[in-house]
């Protein structure tokens, strides 16, 4: 196929669908996350539905990212804990002196299961940073993009699948944008390109992930139909004060099943879970 | 009948019936349908061109006796939060208009009762006098129905008394679903049955006027009755040739009595590309982004649509029931031209205006939709006390028995 080529977008995103379908049928899988804070001894308090406990902030030192780690993965009772971002750790690891790994370690030691994200545009070393990430022991829940203008987006996804031939360990890619500029914001061709692209150029990536909460419900749910099959970041909050039609596990579940797909929730680890 | 052989008939520009449009909109995928939809859009549309409209969307009362419980934005006679918008905020919004290159008011607003038929005569005058090359795209088929009543004249004399006083077209809201059974479900039956919405419009391209047609589903109809609608709408079109376009939307439920929930993105693009489909005497098919948002209202320029609609200005029904998407002419350009097309002013009848007004001339950047009034605003217009109100509450107002807030 010619990336840089234009493409009917519906034609594009059928691709990207036949190759989705191949890997994964009509099953769509989701998470629902709760996110915690990264400064030590702030409140411990979530859901338990969640499938995730996420600790996002930026870590302000190595003791205070150990430390909040400890706390949170005390009360996770199982639940699988993600944490910060793989370059936010890499530039620890360069303010601290130490090595990557041995923040990794540590964090590990102190009850961490995956580092949340990786963001491909962000990392200094790439390949070597997410191999760290697996020799310590950890997983990586999902390689990101911070933020890119649409242009360069064929070639970088081209970059993933090399990085993804050479580590393997990628389980997730998730390829919007992290970072919504709402001044200009990217438009809804430019987020069912990227991720048709994605799906069809990282091949060797198991799943295309898009963001529920990000990117709300509507985009969300069209990706779903262009080539990503799971969705991170629903949120884990049972009720609203709409009703429980309306609470996120009934959203969520109405969207996927609009879209024609089965859903199947999972935890962090990507485990199906049964409720 | 197979997906394929129906799927055919649509290439081949074949009409389709129920039974064949009902098996596409379940059993097509989304996918196929955007195809059978953009061809349809093509063959209408050869050149590469999605227009828009720079008006503003005002709401003149929000009082309303209709009381359909899919609506968050009405509020019933004697409310504290009821308003009127005077002639003089009426003008100023006209001025804001023109200032980013507007050429009409879309104007529709609540079945208030203590609105008679003049006011809107005297309003309207008004308005051409001070804008004399000014739209007045207004009142849809319920409000006319509304006045109808109020002034126990028959709608066709409703509608060329409004004429006389200026009105150009008339919009297509409160069609909702035309099948009697879901408007009765909706509390809707009573400010318009569905022969009621269509005698309203039969009798105005009779009186040469063009107006729209919209659908809101995603409440309590089947896909049969989505179909129906549309099928209704085909049939009217056929007779009189007076829809210059047609606009299918989602029930937004928040603040509603009905409740419930949203219809998802697909299902509004599925929708849309029916719609595209089935009314194939219809010339253009718009996007709804101020419900379903830029991003899936840019896709619907994929899946038949070749119209992005209105910048709008100002909004405050879908507002009330917990949309609030904004885009201005700069954004709403953006988006076309990114999805490949030339992007090109239009009026209510679809001619051509020009390119877009922000790159003949500076226009202020909109990132927000302005609303009727600034909150708690609840003043009363002066000009209502010449106006013999109906309900208690109003004789009471204009009496000076209750003092404007």
């Amino acid at each position: 196929m010619n990336i840089a080529a234009p493409t009917n977008i519906i034609d594009l995103g059928m691709l990207a669908d036949e190759a989705r379908r191949q890997r994964h049928g009509t099953r769509t899988t989701f998470v629902r996350v709760a996110d915690v804070a990264s400064t030590p001894g702030a409140a411990l308090a979530w859901s338990p539905a969640a499938g995730e406990l996420r600790i996002v902030g930026t870590p302000s030192s190595r003791s205070a990212a150990v430390e909040r780690v400890r706390e949170v993965a005390a009360g996770a009772r199982g639940v699988p804990v993600s944490a910060f971002s793989l370059a936010d750790l890499e530039q620890l690891a360069a303010r601290e002196s130490a090595t990557l790994r041995s923040i990794l370690e540590e964090l590990r030691a102190a009850g961490l299961d995956l580092v949340a994200e990786a963001p491909f545009d962000q990392l200094r070393d790439p390949r070597g940073s997410i191999e760290e990430v697996n020799i310590s022991g950890l997983a990586l829940a999902r390689l990101t993009i911070h933020q890119l203008p649409s242009a360069e987006v064929p070639s970088l996804l081209k970059e993933v699948a090399d990085l993804q031939r050479r580590v393997a360990v990628v389980r997730a890619f998730a390829p919007l944008p992290r970072v919504l500029n709402s001044a200009l914001p990217t438009t809804g061709y430019d987020d069912v390109k990227r991720v048709a692209l994605a799906r069809l150029i990282v091949e060797n990536v198991p799943s295309i992930q898009v963001d529920w909460a990000r990117y709300g419900p509507k985009l969300a749910q069209v990706a779903l139909t262009v080539g990503a099959d799971d969705v991170d970041g629903v949120s884990a909050e049972d009720e609203t004060t709409e009703g429980r039609r309306r609470a996120p596990l009934e959203e969520i579940r109405r969207n996927i099943r609009a879209a024609g797909q089965e859903p199947v929730e999972r935890n962090g680890r990507f485990e199906p879970l049964v409720r | 009948m197979t997906i394929d052989r129906i799927a055919d008939r649509v290439r081949a520009a074949e009409r389709l019936n129920a039974a064949d449009a009902l098996d596409l909109y379940r059993r097509a995928p989304t996918a196929l349908l955007g195809q059978l939809a953009d061809i349809v859009r093509a063959r209408k549309h050869p050149d590469p061109v999605v227009t828009y409209i720079i008006d503003r969307n005002v709401n003149y009362t929000n009082v309303c006796v209709a009381k359909c419980n899919f609506c968050a934005f009405y509020r019933p006679v004697g409310s504290p939060e009821g308003y009127v918008l005077g002639f003089d905020e009426l003008f100023r919004k006209i001025d804001e208009t023109i200032a980013v290159g507007g050429v009409q008011l879309l104007l529709q607003g609540g079945h208030n009762p203590d609105l008679p038929l003049t006011w809107y005569e005297d309003l309207f005058r008004a308005i051409k006098e001070r804008y004399p090359s000014f739209k007045l795209h207004a009142l849809s088929p319920p409000e006319v129905i509304h006045l109808s009543r109020l002034s126990q004249l028959p709608v066709p004399a409703v509608i060329d008394r409004l004429i006389a006083a200026g009105l150009d077209s008339i919009p297509g809201g409160g069609a909702e679903i035309l099948v009697d059974r879901v408007r009765a479900l909706l509390h809707c039956d009573g400010k318009a049955t569905a022969n009621e919405w269509l005698g309203v419009m039969r009798d105005a391209h009779r009186a040469g006027l063009r107006t729209t047609a919209t659908m809101m589903y995603g409440t309590v109809e089947t896909d049969e009755e989505r179909l129906e609608h549309l099928l209704r709408l085909r049939a009217l079109q056929d007779e009189t040739g007076g829809f210059t376009a047609f606009i299918t939307w989602s029930y937004q439920p928040d603040h509603t009595e009905l409740a419930g929930h949203e219809a998802t993105g697909i299902e509004y693009l599925r929708t849309l590309a029916v719609a595209r489909i089935v009314l194939d005497n219809f010339d253009n098919v718009q996007a709804s982004w101020v419900t379903q948002g830029g991003k899936v209202g840019q896709l619907s320029l994929a899946y038949g649509a070749n119209d992005m609609g209105s910048v709008m200005i100002e909004e405050n029904v879908v507002r009330a029931a917990g949309a609030s998407y904004c885009m201005d002419e700069v954004e709403i350009v953006r988006n076309i031209e990114d999805a490949g097309f030339l992007a090109k002013r239009r009026d209510m009848q679809y001619r051509i205006l020009g390119d877009p007004m922000f790159r003949e001339r500076e226009v202020p950047r909109m990132l927000e939709l302005a609303t009727a009034r600034a909150d708690g605003d609840h003043s009363t217009p002066a000009e209502l006390r010449l106006y013999p109100a109906r309900s208690g509450a109003g004789k009471k107002m204009r009496a000076g028995e209750i003092l404007p807030s």
